[in-house]
């Protein structure tokens, strides 16, 4: 019964953090979007959350996969799976109260280190496998995109310079919609997967599946795709303005190559096997289209505060993992400590929702700077 | 330290991603910008009488957005078999 209940825990916080994941990555699919109103606010979240549903139901191959190389994926319990995402949602909610565009996979792979760290100490964390799988990546796709994005903006220009700006833009925007629903489509098939694997792993140490034949359960696809999906509905509005209207002050065409240039690095680093954020992605993407036009066009001061949170996602949601995971641990490793942990955060969000300061929303993101 | 790098990292892997992104990347927003040219353009030469002139224009239009649909398609499938 105890483990049944903690196994309904686990997986009402996994589809939590599946909804944050959803709430703070809208931002990389629509900020460019509405920032150069190829679509209203409300109808590219709309699009934005159909496309990451739908995508969620493309492939099931990543969640298979999810955490190995890692962790020792047999010392993982599910006190772990449920600490690491709590500090995972934690680390979440922070950015996304700063308006910091962060990967919430880094911070789902930082809580679940923190807590086995915790847990198990250092033996049953790969540190080679996380600097080659996040540390590496984290460093190269910002940098990948920046430069895709800037050779594309100043090709682009080139071509287009002797257009009317009114049909060209229009032109751009149009393009926008098509590449903000592959990278959306992109996202739900490659986010809403980490979810599934985490259910399906606490399903695994329940002992509800059998580990020798993994499968996940339509189930767990049709709720995982639900949450990012009405995550992404809800829209994360700060991390919108910050991403579409502080770093650069963007055109259609800017907007057009930011979308394409970060489509285009994420499909090619699935393509590969290469594991990138695609938080990282559409950000260096959005600055490399900046820049393309002119260095000084980038608001540098963002950029930096934007690396800093990304240098902090791994310890700082690791902490939060392990403090997590000792309070759990200090009331005896069975329900309760999540049962009060689960308590004290649906508190918490309570008392935030009724003390909300100047709320951003779609209004503010659609108005120009 | 050679060996422990090369451990770490799939270099082979990463190489691949840079010139896969960069060429697709570049090459979608390039040919884009010639659906566009293309279309813009056709409009600018109908609305002139200039109909070869807009044919050709429409043609290049025609080939850059079909090019276009095919990264997409082809981008799902990616999406699909990864």
């Amino acid at each position: 019964m105890t483990g049944d209940i903690l196994l309904v825990l686990v997986i009402a916080t996994a589809l939590g953090f599946d909804f944050t994941n959803g709430f703070h990555d809208t931002a990389n699919v629509v900020a460019t979007s509405i920032s150069t109103r190829a679509l209203s606010p409300r109808l590219a979240v709309a699009l934005a959350a159909a496309m990451n549903f739908a995508g969620a139901f493309i492939s099931l191959k990543v969640a298979a996969t999810i955490g190995s190389g890692i962790v020792a994926a047999g010392a993982v319990t599910m006190q772990i799976v449920f600490a690491g995402l709590v500090g995972a949602i934690a680390w979440n909610v922070a950015t996304w109260y700063f308006g910091l565009p962060s990967s919430s996979s880094h911070a789902l792979i930082g809580g679940v280190v923190g807590a086995m760290l915790a847990a198990h100490g250092t033996a049953a964390v790969d540190f080679a496998g996380l600097v080659g799988k996040v540390v590496i990546p984290a460093l190269i796709s910002p940098l990948l995109a920046f430069l895709v994005a800037a050779a594309a903006i100043v090709l682009t220009y080139r071509l287009v310079a002797r257009l009317r700006p009114g049909p060209a833009a229009r032109g751009f925007r149009a393009g926008q919609v098509l590449s903000g629903g592959m990278l959306a489509l992109a996202h739900g098939t490659n986010d809403a997967q980490k979810t599934m694997g985490v259910i399906t792993l606490a399903l695994i140490a329940h002992g509800s599946i059998d580990a020798n034949h993994f499968s996940v359960p339509p189930w767990v696809v049709a709720s995982a795709a639900s949450a990012i999906a009405l995550g992404t509905y809800a829209g994360g509005w700060r991390i919108i303005r910050t991403l579409g209207s502080r770093i650069i002050r963007m055109d259609a065409a800017q907007g057009f190559t930011a979308q394409s240039a970060g489509a285009a690095v994420v499909l090619a680093a699935s393509h590969v096997g290469f594991p990138l954020s695609t938080t990282h992605v559409m950000a260096g993407g959005v600055m490399g289209a900046g820049a393309g036009k002119r260095i000084s066009a980038v608001r540098w001061g963002v950029a930096g505060n934007m690396a800093i949170a990304w240098v902090l996602t791994l310890p700082a949601a690791a902490a939060a993992g392990a403090a997590v995971y000792g309070v759990t641990h200090i009331f005896g490793g069975g329900l309760l400590g999540p049962a009060l942990i689960t308590g004290a955060a649906l508190a918490g969000a309570l008392a935030g929702a009724l003390r909300r300061g100047r709320a951003i929303d779609p209004r503010s993101v659609g108005a120009r700077p | 330290m050679r060996a422990l790098a090369s451990a770490i990292i799939d270099g082979h892997a990463l190489l691949e991603l840079i010139y896969v992104a960069a060429v697709a990347g570049v090459g979608f927003c390039v040919v884009y910008a010639l659906g566009v040219i293309g279309i813009t353009r056709s409009q600018e030469r109908r609305r002139a009488r200039r109909t070869g002139a807009a044919a050709l224009y429409a043609g290049l239009a025609l080939v850059a957005l079909a090019a276009c649909a095919w990264a997409v398609v082809t981008g799902v499938e990616i999406m699909a078999t990864k």
